[in-house]
């Protein structure tokens, strides 16, 4: 993998974004069609199994490394990259619980959601995650104007997602009749986009971080892990949007 | 007195007032004009006391200067890696980067979190010596019940982190933990954690005990949220403590320690650290969500709302349950490192006491609803919990068997911190034979509610964790400061306690047998349980003198204990080869592991050799 010219690395994130993208228009189909939910759940653990191998570099983790020098830098990126899949396990803990509790207070229904919304701001976060690994590619191989344009256009989607859910699909819920307060059904739809809204937030947060970092020529091929780690907390969030995303949205019948 | 009211404890309180004032007088400017009452009966209004709350315990942590560095780093500078300490005693009311400061930082944390703790089990328990009710009322008993419950849990937790913090890099031979800055960050996070849960004394107070199931904690006075707020801060520590340490143990070892060379308490704090990095997150959501409820009205637990109050339960206990086992793993690994010192054998079936461990956290994760067979819940799932939570006993007692067969034949030498360590065994035995009945459903569902529990409860944490930790101050104290405690007030203390303590529990569990009801403030006189609940206050009391004994052997030691620079216990574990007390980065000659951890009376078996030549042969 270490060996790959830049083009073939650009050209396998297109590729995989293809998938992803041909996989949630088949689980949109499915559950309109179908409304399979074991087969719903078999395309959310291939989607998700694609983000962390192709975009979040999950094999990393194994690097053979114990010959290096304990206080090379080498050494100790990996050691963050461990710390910061530890982090994200953490908190898969907290996302976990929030869609057990949707599956206990909900059953197999759902609240009435505008299903055009839920499809493009899903489409929206998907397109920002392939931004955002096009931006850690360039970076990784010295192109700071690839990198400049990736992380832009990955901030600009995720506001975007950000002004989707909280300002247009939160007041069309509310005015249909599903607001925090009415019933169980408000209030786990609302935490559960409020929980996923407020990582995307944080998640800006770090980009924006980078963003000004890198347009100052901090990062390096070589070293650039706050590319990195940004890129792969950016990817968590959509990996968490991938179950939240039929969880809320195309499970069960209507209430 | 300068350098204490300009350090970093000191100037966290004040921006955390600062902070918690702002963030109050925020929310409730916004509610003035919306319209909306801006004032309540604790002045302010309950969401104002919250984002307040939450504001100043940010401040607190902004204030110390522990979040200093990641600010730089987030503007593109760089920070040097280390940090120098100030000399003497105000590196430890100060941001330092060194784990074996942070390790006495909690440790001292704990002690007086203990105290506070244990001040509030003596007011009610002082109540308790007679029926009918004397000097409290029915909230202010509950509200110390309730506090008790979670400043021991919070002060154990802290505990726990505090002799993990301090032994585990000196015992794999790495310079600190893997990402410093974050373990000073899981320290500073404790402090205001402590003051949220004290203020709920000033408002109103919280009648739920510290399991705050709704709908109660729904009715509850504000205190209640700081009481979450409280838990939820404390949680961050722990979960990036535990975060830290693993990271640690995997990638810090120093050569040669393979997996099954490493001393038997890195297994257990790993064990430890894998519950506490995960399950924690649940306590945390459970009580967001109430926190929600109150503020919003979203009807999570509101039946009313087509809510579930069992949900809370099972997202507080998937927790809760793995929390015992988080206090209590640390406690076990500490007894077994121990006790091959003073018996001078290798610890009986190493690889087996090294897998318990693992396996006690695992199946930890398979038990929570055994708190709730009388809850409710779907009786299907009693069953398979009964079962998952009897299995705990059978990592639990390869244990106990390696503990019996390791005194076997042993030479045993009796010092303070094998008094403990023995101590901690006899009483973690009784709490755990206590604890089958309570997991078989047909028998729970009559102790459920009793003292029985209680009993059972209090075996188990001090068995667990308090013996052990106590045995582990001991132990340890001259490799922290070059001093030795008093031996003569050590005993004095144990002969004390112990006792004391077993009488206590085992009193308890013999009310609770006939029929006393757990958590109320009063009793029926025509019970009999007067007697009882008398001898059970003078045995809290007696527990009461041998903690002061030992506060005050503590300062005594400090300041005029015997000098101890070597190998006072002959061990053969790398810290103890090195004088004490610690330099600055641990270990100036590095080392490399060549054998056995546990070979005590093999002649000639070697644990760790230095990079100048000397060996740990001591055997």
């Amino acid at each position: 993998m270490e060996h790959t010219n830049k083009s073939e690395i650009l050209r396998q994130g297109a590729i995989i974004f293809v998938f992803l993208a041909v996989l949630t228009g088949l689980e949109f189909f499915v559950a309109v069609a179908i409304g399979a939910v074991a087969l719903l759940a078999v395309i959310a653990l291939v989607k998700v199994a694609l983000v962390m191998y192709y975009y979040m570099h999950i094999y990393k983790l194994n690097a053979q490394d114990e010959q290096l020098d304990r206080h090379s830098f080498e050494y100790k990126l990996n050691t963050r990259r461990l710390g910061l899949w530890l982090f994200l396990l953490s908190d898969s803990f907290v996302f976990g619980g929030l869609f057990v509790s949707r599956f206990n207070l909900l059953g197999l229904t759902r609240p009435d959601l505008n299903q055009v919304l839920g499809l493009a701001v899903t489409s929206v976060l998907l397109l920002s995650s392939f931004f955002m690994n096009r931006a850690e590619s360039s970076m990784a191989h010295g192109d700071r104007r690839g990198f400049i344009i990736g992380i832009v256009a990955t901030l600009i989607l995720g506001i975007g997602f950000l002004a989707g859910v909280l300002g247009v699909e939160w007041p069309n819920a509310i005015k249909a009749g599903v607001t925090p307060s009415a019933s169980a059904a408000g209030a786990i739809f609302f935490m559960m986009t409020g929980m996923h809204a407020f990582h995307v937030l944080t998640g800006v947060i770090f980009l924006s971080i980078v963003l000004r970092n890198g347009s100052r020529g901090i990062y390096s091929p070589e070293k650039h892990w706050g590319v990195e780690a940004a890129a792969i907390y950016w990817h968590f969030v959509d990996v968490v949007w991938i179950f939240f995303y039929p969880a809320l949205y195309l499970i069960g019948k209507l209430i | 007195m300068k350098k204490f009211l300009t350090s970093a404890l000191v100037r966290g309180l004040l921006w955390q007032a600062i902070g918690w004032l702002l963030g109050a007088l925020f929310v409730t400017g916004i509610r003035f004009l919306m319209g909306l009452n801006p004032f309540d009966q604790f002045f302010f209004t309950e969401p104002a006391w919250v984002f307040g709350a939450l504001v100043g315990a940010i401040s607190f942590v902004a204030g110390t200067g522990a979040m200093t560095d990641w600010f730089k780093w987030a503007k593109g500078e760089e920070t040097p890696e280390h940090r120098e300490d100030p000399p003497g005693w105000e590196k430890y009311l100060n941001v330092s980067l060194d784990h074996k400061v942070i390790g006495i930082q909690y440790t001292v944390t704990a002690l007086i979190l203990m105290c506070v703790g244990g001040l509030f089990a003596m007011i009610f328990r002082t109540e308790l010596a007679h029926s009918g009710l004397q000097f409290l009322t029915l909230q202010e008993y509950n509200t110390f019940m309730s506090l008790h419950g979670i400043v021991m849990i919070v002060g154990i937790l802290v505990g726990v982190a505090g002799v993990m913090n301090y032994l585990v890099p000196m015992m794999i031979g790495a310079d600190d933990m893997s990402f410093p800055r974050l373990n000073a960050f899981s320290f500073w996070v404790v402090p205001p954690a402590a003051v949220l849960l004290l203020s709920t004394l000033a408002l109103g107070g919280f009648d739920t005990g510290w399991t705050g199931y709704p709908p109660l904690s729904v009715r509850a006075p504000v205190g209640m949220q700081m009481f979450f707020m409280g838990v939820a801060v404390a949680g961050w520590s722990s979960i990036l403590g535990g975060l830290n340490l693993i990271a640690t143990v995997l990638r810090m070892r120093t050569k040669g320690m393979t997996a099954f060379r490493m001393p038997i308490f890195i297994w257990a704090a790993i064990a430890t650290s894998i519950i506490t990095l995960t399950a924690t997150q649940l306590i945390g959501l459970a009580f967001q969500l109430v926190m929600f409820q109150r503020l919003l009205g979203m009807g999570f637990f509101d039946p009313a709302k087509g809510g579930n109050p069992i949900l809370f339960q099972h997202l507080f206990w998937f927790y809760s349950h793995p929390a015992v086992y988080v206090f209590v793993l640390p406690g076990l690994g500490l007894i077994s490192e121990l006790m091959p010192v003073f018996v001078r054998k290798p610890l009986f079936g190493y690889r087996f006491v090294a897998m318990s461990s693992l396996g006690i956290a695992l199946v930890g994760f398979l038990v929570w609803a055994h708190h709730m067979f009388t809850s409710g819940m779907n009786e299907y799932l009693r069953v398979p919990f009964m079962y998952s939570t009897l299995l705990v006993a059978v990592p639990t007692g390869v244990k106990f068997f390696s503990w019996i067969a390791t005194l076997w034949k042993g030479k045993i030498e009796a010092p303070t911190p094998m008094l403990f360590v023995v101590g901690g065994i006899v009483v973690f035995l009784l709490g755990g034979l206590s604890g089958p009945p309570n997991a078989t459903v047909a028998t729970d569902l009559h102790l459920h509610d009793t003292y029985w529990i209680v009993g059972h409860f209090h075996d188990t944490m001090f068995g667990g964790y308090i013996f052990p930790f106590f045995a582990a101050i001991y132990y340890w104290f001259p490799k922290a400061t070059g001093k030795r405690m008093n031996e003569t007030l050590g005993k004095i203390h144990f002969w004390l306690m112990t006792p004391a303590f077993l009488t206590l529990t085992l009193l308890m569990m013999r009310v609770g047998l006939l029929g006393m009801r757990r958590r109320v403030a009063d009793y029926d006189p025509a019970l009999g349980f007067d007697n009882y609940h008398l001898i059970m206050t003078i045995a809290g009391y007696l527990i009461a003198i041998a903690i002061a004994i030992f506060l005050y052997n503590l300062y005594i030691s400090l300041r005029h204990g015997e000098t101890a620079t070597g190998n006072v216990w002959n061990s053969r574990s790398p810290e103890w080869q090195v004088p004490s007390p610690m330099p600055v980065h641990n270990y100036d000659v590095p080392f490399e592991v060549v054998g056995e951890p546990y070979d005590y009376g093999l002649p000639g078996s070697a644990y760790v050799r230095f990079a100048d030549g000397s060996q740990s042969t001591k055997h």
